[in-house]
């Protein structure tokens, strides 16, 4: 490739040699190759697959692509549908409630974390169809908090493990940003977005505190990337990218999976792993399409559900062999599950800020990410700008206690708000756990039920994010500000660990007690840092990928 | 050049008084025709009340007025958008341990409701004047994680305001009320800065400052 093609496909490094998928999509208005899909690989249930994966999202569809490639025959199967982002996808925020997996889920515990909209996506794409597009890094002291700091949990594997991994994934979605100054200091493939009304205050206020803010980081091309066309700066990725801007792996790692012999298999949704209860090995999964029941054999079984629903499907995938669910010799599977916690503070202007006019990730700051020596509590957060479309900031209007006359009149006066949003560690804690609940789902399955309960080291996180949003926004010119308590991004409930007493996965994400059986979704993750967890679910699949094709051979 | 008619710039209650002329639909022929398949339906006839029975469909409409201050006519349907999702079980994919699914959540809190109103008055809740239903609903929203008729007073509370402001501020009417302009595919913004307008967006003529005013 020559230097002009460089410039011209936006690919910064040999992307396209390693991860062809920007180039598979179509030029022009469709957003779907609809002949790649059409004329890619099926596979027979009886075939042996070198691995099927549970799960097309972040951690499911980096694995598809990454085996397809090192020339495994593998098929995902996704509970949900192949999304066409041209007849599937709205520019409206109500209508998009079919992104989400708003199947019946319990939720219990002293502070109760919704699900749905709030959480988890469903169909090709996984939850990156609907997420804001913010891709930043874990820092490296992400990777030994007990050891730091007493809290916590140490991982196997340290960020070096990582380092390579994010840079390729950063490449492959890819991501602009300022040069980044915290963790391990990087640089981003595209150059950083123009900011909104949203960012500009947010760059104000910090600039005002001395608080170091940089655009970025997101998963959204500056510039047309292969044949993905430009943002149109319209604010609705969290109801999907219609343009084909903001990465996902529908677009990001499909495509190239696909023309790599790969299967998607959409629709199908898997019930239970089959295990060899005498060699203790997986043998495939079991799956209902369209009100039929499969079974697909494979070699190796990856699973990549999302938190809430991997720990699930290993619990309704108790056997004989496995009287408490599959993986749990050691009750380990469904703990320490964690969220961040993510309140936002709106901020009121006499201008107009109109913050539905950009995409809502635009600017962020990791200043009190580590933890501070000279506060009581351990770790930190990030700040990041979010813009709420009207119907979430109405939710927060209402959380303020506002209702009727109060309600519409705060409505009114959308266009001069601006929000930020935290996200603050809050630890992993055994008792926040995926259980099954008494309740049945329309299959028969009995539902998850998820346990939260914060701790003391949370609950003063999250009112040191507050404070800072509150004073960055006032720095900006607010008159007033108003903040909502909420949470966001699942991850842990079969992590990584030592051993089989600590955690479900050694080191290579296999499972202690079925080696064939892999887990490469966030769900693996012993802590969550205060970063966004995509890229890192993403270059995480991404070195498992290696580890397994340098270990094992397809069949 | 776009016609108007008597369907653009309608406003809940018919008052404009901060984005005067800001016609959402002046706009739909640059929505993408999924998207305005979407939206417009909401303007079209609604199925009529299939989940709530007429007495529990009388209470829930009271109960909906009130947490949407919506008085007068022209209003959004939001009892109808409610009883469409309930019938369809389309919930936001969770429940609280401690309430039943959305759609039994919303009978039982609504009975209680009533129940309130004639443990007080001599009618039902749809009945009350306006200042006595607001009275019920206050006591409710004070309750706060206390317990009301056996359910978590703030879980019932989020269960209401979550379902009305998702029906209401789906509504282009709304959108005309608040100044928003929905779609924005496969348009796009070019003015995204502090006091920065699109040319079919309209000043804010009015500014009230919610704290002075609420
Ligand atoms: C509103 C919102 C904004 C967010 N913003 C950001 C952000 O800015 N940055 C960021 O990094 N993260 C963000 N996230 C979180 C991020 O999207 C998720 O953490 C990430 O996508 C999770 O990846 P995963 O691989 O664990 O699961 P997913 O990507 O959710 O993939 C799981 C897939 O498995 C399928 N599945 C589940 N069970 C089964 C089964 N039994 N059989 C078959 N298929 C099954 C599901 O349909 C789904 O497609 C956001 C999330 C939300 C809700
Ligand atoms: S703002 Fe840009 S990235 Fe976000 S959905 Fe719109 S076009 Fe896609």
């Amino acid at each position: 490739m020559g230097v002009l093609d460089l410039f011209r496909d936006g690919s910064a490094d040999g992307v396209r040699d390693r991860n062809a998928s920007a180039w598979l999509l179509p030029l022009g208005q469709d957003r779907v190759n609809h002949g790649l899909r059409a004329d890619a690989r099926r596979y027979d249930d009886t075939d042996e697959l070198d691995a099927v994966i549970v799960g097309c999202g972040a951690g499911g569809a980096t694995m598809l692509q990454r085996l397809a490639r090192a020339g495994w025959r593998v098929a995902a199967l996704d509970a949900g549908p192949f999304w066409d982002p041209d007849r599937d996808w709205v520019s409206d925020e109500a209508g998009s409630h079919g992104l989400y997996w708003t199947e019946p889920r319990v939720i219990a515990g002293e502070n109760p974390v919704p699900l749905g909209s709030n959480n988890s996506g469903r169909g090709v794409g996984g939850s990156m169809v609907h997420y804001a597009g913010y891709t930043p890094r874990f820092h490296p002291s992400d990777f030994s908090t007990y050891t730091n700091d007493g809290v916590g949990a140490d991982w196997p594997i340290s960020y070096d493990d990582l380092r390579s991994y994010y840079g390729l994934i950063e490449g492959e979605l890819p991501v602009a940003g300022q040069d980044w100054p915290w963790g391990d200091p990087h640089r981003y493939p595209h150059s950083p977005h123009p900011v909104g009304g949203n960012g500009e205050v947010f760059q104000r206020g910090a600039f005002a505190l001395g608080i170091t803010a940089k655009v970025g980081p997101v998963a959204i091309a500056n510039g047309r990337f292969g044949h993905r066309p430009h943002c149109i700066y319209r604010g609705f990725c969290l109801q999907g990218c219609k343009v084909n801007a903001k990465a996902s792996p529908l677009i990001t790692h499909v495509p190239d999976a696909l023309a790599h012999g790969a299967e998607v298999r959409p629709d199908s949704m898997v019930t239970h792993i089959e295990v060899d209860g005498r060699t203790r090995r997986a043998t495939g999964v079991h799956y209902i399409r369209d009100g039929i029941e499969h079974f697909q054999k494979a070699a190796h079984v990856v699973v990549a559900g999302y938190s809430i629903e991997t720990p699930r499907l290993l619990l309704n995938s108790a056997s004989n062999a496995f009287p408490n669910g599959l993986c749990n010799d050691y009750d380990q599977v469904g703990r320490y599950l964690m969220v961040q916690g993510a309140p936002q503070t709106g901020g009121r202007f006499d201008d107009e800020v109109r913050m539905y006019k950009a995409p809502p990730p635009e600017v962020s700051t990791e200043d009190f990410y580590e933890t501070d020596p000279s506060k009581p509590y351990k770790r930190g957060f990030s700040i990041q700008t979010v813009s709420p479309l009207p119907i979430t900031w109405a939710e927060h209007v209402a959380g303020q206690g506002h209702w009727g006359h109060d309600l519409r009149v705060y409505m009114r006066d959308y266009v001069h708000w601006s929000c930020l949003g935290a996200l603050c560690e809050l630890l992993p804690q055994p008792e926040n756990r995926v259980t099954l609940a008494e309740e049945k789902d329309r299959r028969g399955l009995p539902v998850a039920k998820f346990s939260y309960t914060m701790c003391d080291n949370d609950k003063q996180l999250i009112q040191a994010a507050r404070g800072v949003m509150e004073e960055i926004l006032k720095a900006a010119g607010a008159t007033e500000v108003m903040t909502f308590q909420r949470y966001a991004h699942l991850v842990g409930g079969a992590r990584m660990a030592a051993d089989e007493r600590h955690g479900v996965l050694d080191a290579d994400c296999r499972s202690f007690a079925v080696r064939n059986l892999l887990i490469t979704d966030g769900s693996v993750f012993p802590t969550q840092g205060s970063a966004n967890p995509a890229l890192t679910i993403m270059a995480n699949a991404a070195r498992v990928a290696d580890r397994l094709t340098t270990t094992t051979s397809p069949t | 050049m776009v016609k108007r008619s008597s369907l653009n710039g309608v406003t809940p209650g018919g008052h404009q008084p901060r984005f005067p002329g800001f016609d959402v639909l002046s706009q739909t022929h640059m929505w993408d025709p999924i998207t305005a398949g979407v939206v417009l339906a909401r303007l079209g006839p609604h199925d009529a009340v299939r989940f709530f029975t007429p007495s529990e469909q009388a209470i829930a409409r009271a109960l909906l007025d009130q947490l949407l201050d919506q008085r007068e006519d022209p209003k959004v349907p939001v009892l109808e958008m409610l009883d469409s999702r309930l019938v369809e079980e389309s919930t936001d994919g969770w429940r609280y341990e401690d309430l039943p699914e959305d759609g039994q959540a919303w009978k039982q809190s609504i009975g209680a409701l009533d129940k309130d109103a004639l443990d007080k008055h001599p009618t039902g809740f749809a009945l009350l004047a306006w200042e006595q239903q607001a009275d019920i609903i206050q006591a409710v929203q004070d309750l706060q994680s206390d317990k009301w008729h056996g359910m978590t007073a703030s879980r019932v509370w989020s269960l209401w305001t979550r379902y009305a402001c998702t029906a209401y501020y789906s509504h282009p009417w709304a959108w005309n009320e608040i100044g928003f302009p929905g779609p924005a595919y496969p348009r796009g913004y070019k003015n995204a800065t502090i006091g920065g307008r699109e040319p079919f967006e309209v000043a804010d003529h009015h500014q009230v400052d919610p704290l002075k005013q609420t």
